[in-house]
């Protein structure tokens, strides 16, 4: 596999005062399915706008397949760009849409073919004859996409690919554009403010903040070992935990609690990170109590959500969620609110958070 | 008056105000252009006489006066030909400035519009006496181009075809820049991205995308400066030479030079089946064409 597909070279941006990216680099391997996740303002539009062609960047190179395509127009790049809007042409039907970058250089013949072909990749053979208006929503993804994928493109952008759908139907193209991706073979790159919907599809994903990249790792890294604050807030759910040496012992405040650790960590005061599915509740009523790590706490909300039942527990002045996977047959075994518990984790579970 | 009664009166008000103020001045000037004339006031006889029983007075001269002289014929022509050319410079002018206005941010969009609607704020005939004091023979233009030495003695810049364009498409093309804008607005830029990102560069994208998605807001402006050119009558007379009739001119000289009402009204009523029906025809296909396409 091709390790340096894409590489995005110390990118910089300035719209005016404002500086929307800052030394961006990165590397994307051939057939890769990379997401770019931050919030609004934290210029991953702008980074995809750039690979695309649509913006220049101030400083910095884009290489595609070896080939240095920073200065190219949009119309001389062998990528394409599929909008959050799909930006599908309202004065043609779909047929046309489909066939509107393949017309310039290929036979009639071709154009049915290669239209009719993309059509039933993305079962849209009944739409051919549709005008743009009366398609629906996801209609208009596969659309937009097919207009992309039938130009055979070494590299596909996507915008918020799966913004504009509703809920059902986001999670079943979730699917289906991963399954398309791993066909096709065609290295994505799509940009996204929904850390669940970068999660799902990405094979590696990079987090921004204000035009820099945070981090960059595959979403089980990112989820599991999180470098900086933001990252662990930002994806999931997150319990921070501040603590700090007290002689040989790890002391937090909010807790009012030491801590085992078998970590190191640098400073006097830092954060620990724990998910809330790492944590065990149990009746206080239980006396066996495991692990060297729990605490009482006071279950103050507790919201039942299917296969989970999340709960708002207070440790003494800190309240951390915690998620209980409701696997038993008996619902006896879902706590009640106001309901004192001992809370444990695994030393494991923390995770220090340097940055 | 209830609610639907109500309703129903202001949606069809449009409709009187065309029956008050188009139709019945229409069927009047038809009247007078069957009547024949006379000398007095006013200069044309009544179509209905009653000395013994009704006699309806009329004649179709008129009609048949206008169609056998080529004089008349020729200054239809000649109004349609200077209608055509001007919306052409106009829509050649206006696009570009209309869709850079559209283009551009909220405050330079807001700016460069003000700057479009500027001109309405004075009066139009001194705009247009303007102009001859530019184009004259001892005016700024000449006086330019003598000092630059570009000719050495004064051009005749005025009193032709050309300052008559120049002056219409002067005058008109804020009302070619406005529908245009207003329509250009809601143009979806994404769709000029995603046209280049599929490998069309900018002249294709024109003519592929911007052009036929552009195509309503075309004709609402060519309209609105074509039919008011047709009967244009103060430029062509203020810049014109008087080597070319146009039919403003001439019916503005049937009414108040040779006070010959009846001759007059059959050549407006003319120039305006000549000029409306083809216009209601072009509207019909229009619409159909737009509904087919869902513009």
């Amino acid at each position: 596999m091709d390790k340096n597909f894409l590489v995005i070279e110390n990118i910089s941006k300035t719209f005016g005062e404002n500086k929307v990216l800052e030394n961006i680099n990165l590397e994307i391997s051939k057939s890769e399915f990379f997401g770019l996740l931050g919030s609004s303002g934290s210029g991953k539009t702008t980074l995809l706008r750039i690979l695309g062609g649509f913006e220049k960047p101030d400083t910095g190179r884009v290489i595609l397949d070896g080939v240095d395509i920073t200065n190219l127009e949009p119309f001389d790049r062998p990528l394409n760009y599929m909008f959050q809007s799909y930006a599908l042409f309202p004065h043609l039907n779909v047929f046309n849409n489909l066939a509107f970058g393949i017309k310039e250089n290929s036979s009639q013949k071709e154009i049915e073919r290669n239209v009719r072909d993309i059509a039933n990749l993305l079962s849209i053979e009944n739409l051919l004859n549709r005008r743009i208006k009366q398609l629906s929503g996801g209609e208009q993804q596969r659309v937009a996409l097919g207009r992309c994928l039938i130009k055979k493109p070494k590299l596909l952008l996507l915008d918020e690919p799966l913004a504009a759908l509703d809920k059902k139907l986001r999670s079943k193209t979730q699917l289906e554009l991963t399954t398309l991706q791993k066909k096709l073979q065609i290295t994505f790159v799509f940009v996204t403010h929904d850390q669940e919907e970068a999660m799902s599809l990405s094979d590696r994903m990079a987090i921004m903040k204000n035009g820099i990249i945070l981090e960059c790792s595959s979403p089980e890294e990112i989820y599991e070992n999180p470098k900086s604050l933001y990252t662990a807030n930002f994806i999931g759910i997150a319990n921070i935990i501040e603590i700090y040496k007290k002689g040989e012992n790890i002391y937090s405040d909010d807790l009012g609690i030491n801590f085992k650790l078998n970590k190191e960590f640098k400073n006097i005061k830092t954060n620990i990170l724990l998910r809330p599915e790492k944590i065990k509740i149990q009746s206080i009523n239980n006396s066996k109590i495991s692990s060297l790590n729990s605490f009482n706490g006071e279950i103050l909300e507790k919201s039942y959500l299917g296969s989970f039942t999340r709960y708002e527990i207070k440790i003494k002045n800190k309240i951390i969620s915690v998620l209980d996977q409701n696997s038993h047959s008996n619902s006896n075994y879902n706590f009640l609110k106001g309901e004192k518990v001992i809370c444990s984790w695994e030393s494991e579970s923390i995770k220090v958070l340097e940055d | 008056m209830n609610n639907k009664l109500f309703e129903k009166y202001f949606v069809f008000s449009p409709y009187f105000w065309l029956v008050l103020f188009f139709f019945i001045p229409l069927a009047i000037i038809f009247k007078i252009s069957i009547s024949v004339s006379e000398w007095g006031m006013p200069p044309y006889q009544d179509i209905f006489l009653f000395d013994n029983g009704l006699n309806i007075n009329t004649t179709f001269e008129n009609y048949v006066y206008i169609f056998s002289d080529y004089y008349y014929i020729r200054s239809f022509v000649n109004s349609l030909i200077l209608a055509l050319i001007s919306t052409f410079f106009c829509l050649l002018i206006g696009f570009p400035l209309a869709f850079y206005i559209a283009t551009s941010n909220i405050r330079l969009r807001n700016i460069l519009l003000v700057l479009v609607v500027i001109p309405f704020w004075s009066s139009f005939l001194l705009r247009v006496y303007a102009w001859k004091i530019i184009l004259q023979n001892n005016g700024i233009l000449n006086l330019i181009l003598l000092n630059l030495g570009i000719t050495s003695e004064p051009l005749q810049l005025l009193y032709n075809q050309y300052a008559v364009i120049m002056g219409i498409v002067y005058t008109y093309l804020p009302l070619m820049i406005l529908p245009l804008y207003g329509y250009l607005n809601k143009f979806d830029l994404n769709l000029i991205d995603a046209s280049k990102d599929l490998g069309l560069n900018r002249f294709k994208t024109f003519f592929k995308v911007i052009l036929p998605l552009s195509v309503p807001g075309i004709v609402a402006g060519s309209l609105l400066v074509f039919i008011p050119v047709v009967g244009e009558f103060i430029i062509p007379e203020m810049l014109g030479g008087s080597d070319r009739l146009y039919y403003g001119k001439i019916l503005w000289e049937e009414f108040f030079v040779n006070r010959n009402w009846p001759g007059a009204s059959a050549l407006a009523f003319t120039g305006i089946i000549i000029l409306v029906l083809p216009i209601v025809i072009f509207q019909i296909l229009y619409s159909r064409w737009s509904q087919r396409n869902e513009i």
